[in-house]
């Protein structure tokens, strides 16, 4: 347990070493979510209401999905690829590690880091569109922070499997980007599942990608309560075991396949 | 007018001061200092078509810096710059079109492609007559040997397969001057000496000016009639080598092999300037002593009679030193530059 | 022997040096499709949203879906311009960090040039695709009235355009010269400026609309063609603008380049 705190340790360091890359990442999400929020903006002049949504509700949503995408966010993610990308999976190999093991804690470690500077932004946007609504009672507060600390290793889990997959390419990016698009559009990151008509919120649903923002999002707004909130923390962690597992499964065929390259 | 001609030639890098911890960094991102730091201060160079000059000096003295500034790389921070009457940072196409350049570790070829065609492209590029790149194309493949590889592209190439690549992209064009920055670094000597062999080769045929920096003292004494040394930034010799070897190699060591150990050797040389008396450390006390002189304070004979009226000298050899020695004692800050100028300017 | 760099041997050399980067990338069939598919993808996602949001509203501020569908695939077809054929500009930090620079400035061929065909970004083809059947898409539902001016009017915007793009990718990849420590995230960030210019520049604030037509003009990409194709008042003639901030741009970004190449250390130093 030890080794896997320190190597978070080391990786909120090399975050901090990298910070001006980091901060600067950090601005480039914070564009896109300033073009969202002019854009629900525009769209609810002259509504109250949007498939159950209140403008107050949106910006609040609009905000928890940054923190949700800050976290675990393209830095961390590029670290686990780039391992594999430029070999040096092997030097993992050579220590008495778990890779899986030791990626989560790196991971982990940065989120910290992006957690403490996605609030400071978001504190920021708050103090000036004044749109932030949280759960008023300590039971649904609670329950809201389970379940964003639970999206985490639920985002962890299909980060981890889509990494995996650069051991069968030479490039990372385009794993990466495919990934993103499938995430945001599925976990309801680009537009709350709402509003999606009705096949595709059900298809979305019986996927894991929900649990990354639709869980923590529907419990924060109070538009899931009591039971079906813990009904739907539960969904997050069969599917944190079930990719965990998953991710296993296919880190022992990955391996095979570092030995077919080195010959 | 000379081929390359510099004066007081500078170039300052920049090196931002950063302070620590996130509050620097934020800080950073806003003010931000900088400490200069000099790389060539005031270097004046001439070099004449058709010569060969090496261009040595420790890590970090300015070579490559030189270098650059002259293929039109670097733009310099102060001093003037003429190559073939061009300003290189300024007319850079004119001046890439007549020169070549190896950078040492650093391909010229494309990564993914055969050499072939990586050659057939810098044809395209540098515009070169159909009839001259086929002269050109069967001479280097036959004197760099390299027939077997130019159906690889680069990245499957050995170092020393690239390195003659290298040399065959930045001569494919005929062109007046080559710099070769560090061309032998890492290689075989089977190798070092096929390139050593074109490199004079296109010299002597096309009368093709080179200025090489190296490491390897054989490339010097193998390829270059001329030397400057360079160290922080500024010329500290630049003369013929053979001058500097005879200004230098003043000291002598005589190792001498004795039937018993001679006790107090030293004090026999009391009386002589310069002379010390070295004994090999593995041997301590037992038969043989190594003698190092001036050979213009004292005499070899004189060292050897004194020896042998004290006990049976078996055999003895003397070496005088070689040019790497005497760079490496430059390097090392052993002989101060103010000698070495002095014995440039005595024999130019 | 004086080199004359003709337009016609640029054109020359730009195809001698693209195709062997395309060869080279054959070598690596996976990532090429992965990277067309990505690419694809990211954007069929981008034009769901946008159905999805126009399933429960008629229009944003009078604009209709096709219309935004317009300006979003805009975009995206001139990000896909930029990578199939200009992708080396992303590879600048690379270019300065590694000293590779070097051996482009000893050839006689402009610098500019070398630096385009340093890579090619297949997602672009991805891009250009989608992009370019969501565009055609758009055009029916929407009322234009074709006749040569507009004709003329939509070439010239689309050069425009996809110009505008590809100086600003090389403009704000400049920045390897200054910043050499941050990755590509300042080139990235203004990429993301580009997130403003896919909807009506009217929902934003004057701040952002003077940033995003001015400062980094990515509404000459897509708003501003959009708004004088489809004759919407008071936009409509500030298509006619496009080349004019086509030359503005692409001045600015040589400059810039230019100014780099003087700070250019190499690398080991």
């Amino acid at each position: 347990m030890k080794k896997y705190v320190s190597l978070a340790l080391c990786s909120m360091q090399n975050t901090l070493a990298y910070r001006l890359s980091f901060i600067l990442n950090f601005v480039a999400n914070f564009i896109g979510l300033i073009a969202m929020y002019c854009l629900w903006q525009a769209i609810y002049t002259g509504r109250a209401e949007l498939s159950g949504f209140t403008w107050g509700q949106m910006q609040s949503y609009l905000l928890i999905t940054f923190f949700v995408n800050s976290m675990l966010s393209y830095y961390s993610e590029s670290s686990i690829t780039n391992k594999i990308i430029d070999g040096s999976v092997m030097m993992d190999l050579l220590r008495p590690i778990q890779f899986q093991k030791a990626r989560l804690a790196e991971s982990l470690g940065s989120c910290v880091l992006e957690g403490l500077l996605s609030c400071l932004l978001i504190g920021l946007a708050a103090v000036f569109t004044l749109g932030i609504q949280l759960p008023n009672d300590a039971a649904t507060l609670l329950l809201f922070l389970f379940s964003m600390a639970s999206s985490i290793l639920v985002k962890f889990g299909i980060v981890y499997l889509s990494a995996l997959l650069c051991f069968w390419t030479t490039s990372g990016f385009g794993i990466y980007w495919a990934r993103t698009s499938i995430t945001n559009l599925l976990s309801g990151a680009l537009v709350p599942l709402a509003f999606f008509p009705s096949w595709l919120q059900s298809t979305a649903m019986l996927l894991p990608f929900q649990g990354i923002v639709n869980t923590p999002v529907t419990i924060g707004l109070g538009m899931t309560e009591g039971i079906e909130a813990l009904r739907l923390i539960g969904i997050q962690w069969v599917w944190i075991v079930l990719l965990w597992l998953l991710g296993k499964w296919m880190w022992s065929g990955a391996v095979r396949q570092i030995t077919i390259h080195g010959g | 007018m000379s081929l390359i001609e510099t004066k007081g030639l500078r170039k300052v890098f920049r090196q931002a001061v950063k302070e620590p911890g996130l509050a620097g960094a934020v800080k950073h991102l806003f003010t931000q200092r900088y400490r200069d730091k000099s790389a060539v201060e005031g270097i004046d160079l001439t070099i004449e078509e058709g010569e060969t000059v090496a261009y040595v000096g420790p890590n970090g003295a300015g070579k490559s810096t030189t270098i650059k500034m002259l293929s039109g790389v670097l733009v310099p921070s102060g001093g003037e710059i003429r190559v073939d009457g061009l300003v290189p940072h300024k007319q850079r196409m004119e001046n890439a079109q007549r020169i070549g350049a190896v950078f040492g570790q650093r391909t010229q070829l494309w990564w993914d492609i055969p050499v072939r065609e990586s050659l057939g492209l810098l044809r395209d590029i540098y515009q070169v007559p159909p009839e001259t790149f086929k002269r050109n194309m069967d001479a280097f493949t036959e004197l760099l040997g390299m027939e077997d590889f130019l159906h690889l592209s680069a990245r499957k190439l050995s170092l020393g397969q690239r390195m003659r690549a290298d040399l065959a992209a930045a001569l494919l064009h005929d062109p007046k001057i080559v710099y070769l920055d560090e061309p032998t670094i890492g290689l075989d000597v089977a190798v070092k000496h096929r390139i050593r062999d074109f490199i004079k080769e296109m010299n002597r045929n096309k009368g093709t000016t080179m200025l090489l920096t190296t490491h390897d003292l054989g490339d010097i004494e193998d390829l270059c009639e001329r030397l400057i040394i360079i160290d922080q930034g500024r010329i500290i010799y630049d003369g013929k080598l053979r001058e500097v070897k005879d200004a230098f190699a003043r000291e002598r060591t005589i190792h001498m092999q004795l039937s018993s150990p001679i006790p107090e050797a030293e004090s026999l040389f009391r009386d002589l300037p310069d002379v010390r008396v070295v004994r090999p450390a593995e041997d301590q006390g037992a038969s043989s002593l190594s003698v190092r002189f001036d050979r213009f304070r004292c005499t070899a004979s004189d060292i050897v009679k004194r020896l042998m009226n004290r006990g049976e000298v078996v055999d003895f050899r003397i070496d005088e030193p070689s040019i790497e020695e005497i760079i490496r004692r430059v390097y090392e800050g052993q002989l101060d530059s103010e000698s070495l100028l002095l014995a440039g300017r005595g024999s130019a | 022997m004086t080199i004359k760099n003709s337009p016609r041997r640029i054109l020359y050399l730009y195809w001698r040096l693209y195709s062997q980067q395309l060869k080279a990338m054959m070598e690596y069939s996976a990532d090429f499709y992965i990277m067309i598919g990505a690419a694809a993808l990211t954007q069929i996602t981008g034009f769901l949203f946008l159905w999805v949001v126009f399933s429960r509203i008629p229009d944003i501020q009078g604009w209709g879906l096709w219309e935004i569908a317009f300006m979003y695939a805009a975009i995206y077809v001139s990000e896909g311009f930029g990578s199939l054929f200009f992708e080396g500009t992303w590879r600048m930090l690379r270019l300065v960090n590694l000293g590779e620079l070097d051996r482009y400035l000893v050839r006689p061929v402009p610098i500019v040039l070398q630096i385009f065909c340093t890579g090619i970004g297949m997602n672009g083809l991805g891009n250009i695709v989608i992009g370019g059947a969501i565009i055609a898409m758009s055009l029916s539902p929407i009322d234009i009235v074709w006749n040569l001016q507009t004709i003329f009017m939509a070439l010239l915007m689309f050069a425009s355009a996809m110009t505008i793009r590809v100086a600003i990718n090389l403009a704000a990849n400049c920045s390897a010269f200054w910043i050499r420590s941050s990755g590509n995230a300042f080139p990235i960030m203004i990429h993301n400026l580009g997130e403003f210019a896919k909807y009506p520049i009217t929902i934003f604030s004057m701040g952002l609309q003077l940033l995003i037509s001015i400062v980094v003009p990515f509404a000459f990409v897509s708003f501003f063609p959009a708004a004088a194709l489809f004759g919407r008042e008071p936009w409509s003639w500030w298509g006619w603008l496009s080349p004019l901030v086509a030359a503005y741009f692409v001045g600015l970004a040589l400059l810039i380049l230019r100014i780099g190449l003087r700070r250019y250390e190499s690398a080991g130093n």
